[in-house]
């Protein structure tokens, strides 16, 4: 027995206010956008420098170019062997990545303070001076296409990319794998992927992001140093409007004979990163499938265990990317979660949120962004997506005071304009012999058994 | 970077919990962190998997906290939880802004104190549903996702508390009952066998207050029964012993792994610094030749687990492209390992400074400061570890590294599993 009231929560104590770390934003001649943050913490440094050369802007029969080209920045420079570039940069504990995404390059790096200048020298030679000698290019190509291979045995990762493919008309590139396919990736030789970074590795609106223990005046000259040669603009990217497959309601099977588990995605073309609904409608899925506590998970999990989890998430990209319903389940329950799951988007469409679940999303969504500014990378990471989506310099300064203004209302009209249960396309990876009777008994509309392309 | 300076300072009540306190007041976050010591290791036969079983109905609300109301009050305060079970030991953890410090050790004590009073069979059984479901989408449903209990089974004895995976077999998981939860909950989740870590911004006095306040009504349990089965385990597996899977894989894989010392033993360095030198990095020595001159592999992963009992596990893993002989593979992975006699100095000073800063981000995080802190005191009664983990590392010498290779990567202590494609052979 305890000897007090143990029966209510704490009452929470007086908060402590905290901001965004300031950020000081300067222009190099070459148009980089050069931002640094400094935080007085530890000694590391985080680094990102973006630039548009990006899978988004690439047509189809180039599909991974851009991926595999990020990939084979580690092959070494004019001057070093991928070995010696490796070996220079690791001997200090520094780790440079390159992430490739639809809206352009990223390459980053982490190091200890007192190794930045040494490190951000290796990373301008990678980036600018790339050697692509064929060994590593063959190797970078190969590694790729047996990532391909392992991505088509993957029930997760097929159901997305079967996911995309049914959500995006044909020929958008969002409809495809962001690294590609076997026909794309096959033909890349050194000279293409030399011809592609070549153009598009370029300055012009890409930006320079520093996080960390270091002294403002000494990164901008050591980026003019390193990067003020470096000019032009990436070339013309290929534009696109994004269009649905199909507005009609469809069932499909990627057959997985014996799988003990389905792989479900649900969902259809959402929004774009610039829609004014940003804020109602993150605080819309976040109470529809972007916690513990969210309708689908406590449905789903906690009542009637289908699964170890189930999350929703909009892809807010430089155009409307998916909205996508993830969930792995047991073969035996599959039509049931299937049907939970559409039911819980008609019941949030036509019954709305309650008062309760905009207010717990809200302060979960304010409270969380502080918890994420600890590290340098995540500081980093936040100030580049101000560079890659263009928003306002003061975003994150007036970001919690925005989400909590967000009424049940607005989440409503935003859940009704964005989530179409009608429009759903559930794709599932799965054994269909047990699956597809239940599925077509549920009536959501055709059911179809596809190959895998 | 010289020198960690982590502020570290320790406590105990008198039912026996432990206290680490870690204060650094930059941002307005607070981590509370609580490792029990138990894990899978203390599971007798025919219930393995539950320890992490019972680590699911922690979840499940306790005698003043309903079902799914300790996800609603931390998600609500804008934080984040979770838990892992492992070998060794169980890990809870919160991270929430500093104003709602209460809040999670409120919680926490209560599932600590009087969780059982909110156990029931309807809860036993959505979760045994979602515990199953968790195996099937983790590993059964998952290529190559069965290897660590395939691992487990060929280098640790029988008998020996390691031999069996953590998430256990469908049938154990099945045949877990509620008289099981309560006596699990009695002899092992009592405030002797537990760790508390604060880290982050807190008020020192009004922590430790607090702490007493929520913690100190707990009573102490009895002492820790001795784990089941036989630990004492031979430093060497004697032989190399083989699995050979033919699976829905995309490719081939070869995985290797070594007993190595334990944990607490000073020589645990050493392999921690050779699996950095082997596979940490673009740099590394299997990345070098396995990856980028030979073409043999895809990919290389290498592991130190850091495990306590008896003897722990290194391994090294190699996928190959498809249609690889999965004997080659092997052969060229057994290569290197072996060529790691000839470690050089310049192999070593590369794995330390990785290592380095690998350590030294993590710990821009409170959570992963309380999460080691909680460690050290549980696994060494010595939290300040934490500040020396860098000289530890950086006393390994090349010597150290090659005499290491010798005696542990050769063929006479060496577990190999292959995956094998279907249809490829």
């Amino acid at each position: 027995m305890s000897t007090f009231d143990r029966s209510q929560p704490p009452v929470s104590g007086p908060i402590r206010s905290f901001d965004f770390p300031e950020v000081e934003r300067r222009s190099l001649s070459n148009g980089l956008d050069l931002r640094v943050c400094k935080l007085s913490r530890l000694p590391v440094v985080s680094l990102n420098l973006f630039f548009g050369a990006g899978e988004g802007g690439l047509e189809e029969s180039r599909a991974g170019l851009a991926v595999l080209t990020g990939d084979a920045l580690e092959g070494g420079t004019v001057e070093r062997s991928g070995s010696e570039l490796a070996e220079a940069l690791e001997r200090i504990g520094a780790r440079l990545g390159v992430s490739t995404g639809w809206e352009g390059t990223s390459v980053s790096m982490s190091c200890l303070a007192d190794r930045l200048e040494e490190a951000f020298g290796l990373l301008a030679e990678a980036v600018l001076e790339p050697g692509f000698p064929d060994d590593e290019v063959d190797r970078a190509r190969e590694q790729q296409l047996a990532a391909i291979r392992q991505r088509a045995m993957d029930p997760g990762a097929l159901a997305s990319m079967e996911a995309s493919r049914r959500y995006f008309a044909p020929g958008i590139p969002y409809a495809r794998p962001q690294s590609g396919t076997v026909e794309s990736i096959a033909p890349a030789t050194r000279e293409r992927l030399g011809e592609f970074a070549a153009a598009a590795y370029r300055p012009h609106e890409g930006g320079l992001i520093v996080a960390g223990d270091l002294d403002p005046d000494e990164i901008e000259a050591m980026a003019n140093h390193r990067l003020g040669a470096w000019v032009g603009a990436p070339p013309e990217t290929n534009e696109f409007s994004v269009e649905p497959a199909t507005r009609e309601r469809r069932v499909w099977i990627v057959h997985r004979e014996g799988s003990v588990q389905s792989e479900i995605r649900a969902g259809h073309v959402g929004t774009d990163r610039a829609t004014p609904d940003y804020f109602p409608l993150s605080v819309a899925n976040m109470l529809l499938g972007g916690t513990f506590t969210s309708r689908l998970n406590l449905n789903l999990r906690e009542e009637n265990g289908f699964t170890y989890g189930v999350r929703s998430a909009f892809g807010f990209r430089s155009r409307p990317g998916p909205f996508s319903v993830s969930t792995s389940v047991g073969t035996d329950v599959t039509a049931p979660a299937v049907r939970e799951i559409v039911r819980e988007l008609e019941q949030l469409v036509e019954g709305g949120p309650t008062d309760e679940e905009v207010a717990a999303s809200r302060d979960y969504a304010a409270g969380v962004f502080g918890l994420q500014l600890e590290t340098a990378g995540q500081i980093a990471s936040r100030i580049s997506q101000l560079v890659v989506y263009g928003l306002a310099d003061d975003y994150y300064h007036t970001y919690r005071d925005r989400l909590r203004a967000v009424t049940t209302a607005d989440v409503a009209a935003a859940t009704r304009a964005h989530i179409r249960p009608a429009e759903v396309q559930v794709v599932l990876v799965g054994d269909a012999e047990q699956i597809m009777a239940p599925l077509e008994a549920l009536q959501l509309g055709s059911v179809e058994v596809v190959g895998v392309e | 970077m010289s020198q960690l300076t982590i502020p570290v300072e320790r406590h105990s009540l008198d039912n026996g919990l432990k206290i680490v306190l870690s204060q650094d007041r930059t941002v307005p976050v607070v981590a509370v962190n609580i490792w029990y010591g138990v894990g899978s290791r203390n599971e007798p036969t025919g219930r393995t998997g539950f320890a992490h079983l019972f680590e699911h109905m922690m979840f499940q609300g306790s005698a003043h906290v309903p079902k799914n109301k300790h996800f609603e009050l931390i998600e609500r305060a804008g934080g984040t939880l979770n838990a892992s079970t492992w070998y060794d030991r169980t890990n809870y953890f919160e991270t929430v802004p500093s104003h709602d410090l209460e809040l999670a050790l409120w919680l926490e004590s209560d599932r600590m104190g009087w969780m059982v009073e909110a156990m029931d069979q309807e809860k036993l059984d959505n979760q045994r549903d979602v515990v199953k479901n968790e195996k099937r989408q983790r590993y059964d449903n998952q290529p190559y996702g069965d290897w660590d209990e395939r691992l487990q089974a060929l280098v640790f004895p029988q008998a020996h508390p390691y031999h069996h995976s953590v998430i256990g077999s469908m049938e154990d998981i099945d045949a877990a009952t509620l008289d099981d939860v309560s006596s699990f909950f009695r002899t092992f989740y009592v405030p002797n066998n537990a760790v508390i870590t604060i880290a982050g911004d807190f008020e020192r006095e009004g922590a430790l207050q607090l702490i007493q306040r929520y913690f100190g009504e707990i009573e102490r349990g009895d002492a820790i029964p001795p784990l089941p089965g036989d630990p004492s385990i031979d430093p060497l597996i004697g032989e190399t012993v083989r699995g050979h899977v033919l699976a829905e894989v995309p490719l081939p894989r070869v995985i290797m792994a070594f007993r190595i010392p334990p944990y607490s033993s000073d020589d645990f360095a050493v392999a921690e610094v050779a699996r950095g030198l082997l596979g940490m990095g673009r740099a590394s020595r299997l990345y070098r030749r396995l990856v980028r001159e030979r073409r043999v592999a895809k990919g290389v992963v290498t592991y130190a687990f850091p495990l306590l009992t008896g003897a722990s596990l290194m391994l090294a893993w190699a996928t190959g492209y498809p249609g690889a002989s999965p004997e080659e593979l092997e052969a060229a992975l057994a290569e290197e390992l072996e060529g790691l006699v000839e470690a050089e100095d310049h192999e070593v000073r590369r794995a330390i400074a990785l290592t380095e800063t690998d350590l030294v981000r993590g710990l821009e995080r409170v959570s992963e400061r309380a999460d080691l802190l909680s460690m050290f005191e549980l696994y060494f009664d010595d939290p300040d570890r934490l500040n020396r983990e860098l000289d530890r590392l950086r006393a390994v010498t090349v010597e150290d590294v090659r005499a290491f290779a010798r005696k542990r990567l050769g063929p006479e202590n060496r577990a190999v599993l292959i995956y094998e494609p279907k249809g490829s052979a």
